[in-house]
């Protein structure tokens, strides 16, 4: 199974994945993602994978 | 607070004779010979017999993450370039043990980090130690002896997350004291990138009482799940304030006498307010299972009379101000939840605006400082219930705060 992580040392609070991956990714009140659930069903890996690559601090990982 | 505390050592030993600080009498390093004679010289024993003793007597890392150690040296190669790291950091702003064992013991810390690079047959340790003090008292002490060739001192930096075994790890490497973003494990990726069996200074301690004793003699003392003694720190209200060496078992009530109910702090600035510790022992299992772990073995009880919200107030904002500042969750999390303490304190305060903050700080961090600076916050809300009514009804209880956690001065 597909998950996701964010590297919190890394992550600047852009919210670029909680928009690319909503289904999995909120805000939390000072705009870092809320991972809702780390496991990525086999539907949403491409989307998984297109927030990892937008993220402009590179802070979120696909494994 | 400093290395001064008072190094308990009262000769009747009520807790259990002591191991680690055997044989100390006055408040300095036993010399090289008095070390000889209570301890003898190091135990050296093979890979598979520490591994084994250290299975049989369930120690647990004494840094506070109470990690099992023979599964952390199970998780060494069997060969190639590898190291040892003992952690003397002591990050922990209400621990003194960890200072004290060194600066009364060194010996005793060195013989551990030589039985532990012997049994890996690692190239060399090194001890890592921030407090001046227990540094001149380890340098005096490799000074003093011929077999600890392979043993080198190295001075660091101040600081919580500082303490911390990666971030210890990484300001040796590369001179930037914090936790890494990737969850690399010492083990794996150590100093220098080496493999590295890396644990606390006390850890490396009672491995040597260990080596020497062998499980059966070492399990004379304890309980039957966690054999052995502990180190505790106990601060404020408490049967003796100072370092003491327990047999694990003690009950918690006997460190603690009289007026039950009062609010306790078991583990420290990351640690858990509790409201009874009746049937409670000094046993990491037992003490994780009820909700507050015993950390790096801090027991604080503040004293009757004074108010312990305002200090939790105090503590939480030098817990937020203490941020390494890499995680957004915890830079802008801790200040707002330190913000929502000190709104209780006031008398005002929103319980569920507290909860909701600290389920989006907790477990989104690179390091446990985040996590453990969350359990202060929100246990201290369920244990201080009476308080905060008080506060609430009257905007004050008008006792003087307590003090008995000395918050550290800021070093950078």
């Amino acid at each position: 199974m597909t998950a996701i992580a964010v590297d919190w040392t890394r992550c600047d609070g852009h919210g670029l994945c909680a928009r690319l991956l909503p289904e999995k990714i909120g805000l939390d009140e000072w705009g870092y993602p809320l991972v809702l659930d780390p496991e990525i069903e086999p539907h949403l890996v491409g989307a998984a994978r297109r927030a990892a690559a937008a993220c402009p601090a590179l802070a979120l990982r696909v494994r | 607070m400093t290395v001064t505390d008072p190094v308990a050592t009262a000769p009747s030993h009520p807790f259990g004779a002591p191991r680690l600080l055997a044989g100390v009498a006055a408040h300095r390093a036993l010399t090289w010979a008095e070390h000889r004679a209570v301890h003898g010289v190091p135990a050296l024993r093979p890979r598979a017999w520490l591994l084994e003793s250290l299975r049989a007597v369930n120690l647990l890392g004494r840094g506070g993450a109470a990690f099992p150690v023979a599964v952390k040296l199970e998780a060494m190669p069997l060969g190639g370039p590898m190291t040892v790291l003992v952690n003397g950091s002591e990050g922990e702003p209400a621990s003194c043990k960890d200072r004290a064992l060194m600066t009364v013991a060194p010996h005793l810390v060195i013989d551990g980090a030589l039985v532990v690079t012997h049994a890996l047959g690692a190239t060399g340790a090194t001890i890592a130690v921030h407090d001046h003090r227990a540094h001149a008292a380890l340098a005096a002490a490799l000074a003093e002896r011929p077999d600890a060739a392979a043993v080198t001192l190295a001075l660091t930096r101040a600081g919580f997350a500082g303490g911390e075994i990666r971030a210890v790890v990484n300001g040796l490497t590369t001179g930037l004291a914090r936790p890494g973003g990737r969850r690399d494990l010492p083990h794996d990726r150590g100093l220098d990138g080496r493999p590295t069996f890396a644990s606390n200074v006390e850890t490396f301690a009672q491995i040597a009482v260990l080596a020497r004793l062998g499980a059966a003699g070492y399990a004379e003392t304890g309980t039957r799940d966690e054999p052995g003694t502990s180190l505790v720190t106990l601060v404020g209200d408490v049967v003796q304030a100072g370092v003491l060496e327990v047999a694990n078992g003690t009950p918690l009530d006997a460190l603690l006498p009289g007026r039950p109910g009062a609010p306790v702090l078991v583990g420290g600035f990351h640690g858990t307010w509790v409201r009874s510790t009746a049937g409670l022992t000094i046993d990491r299992a037992a003490l994780r299972a009820s909700g507050a772990p015993l950390g790096a073995g801090v027991i604080a009880r503040p004293h009757p009379g004074t108010c312990v919200l305002a200090e939790v107030a105090a503590v939480s904002q030098w817990l937020a101000e203490e941020s390494a500042g890499q995680c957004g969750p915890c830079f802008f999390g801790l200040p707002a939840l330190a913000e929502d303490v000190r709104a209780f304190a006031a008398g005002q305060g929103s319980e569920a605006q507290l909860l909701r903050r600290a389920s989006q700080v907790r477990g989104r961090g690179a390091c446990a400082h985040p996590d453990g600076a969350v359990q202060f916050m929100t246990s201290a809300l369920v244990a201080l219930a009476d308080d905060i009514e008080v506060h609430r009804a009257h905007g004050t209880c008008g006792r003087p705060p307590s003090s008995i956690l000395a918050i550290p001065r800021r070093t950078s």
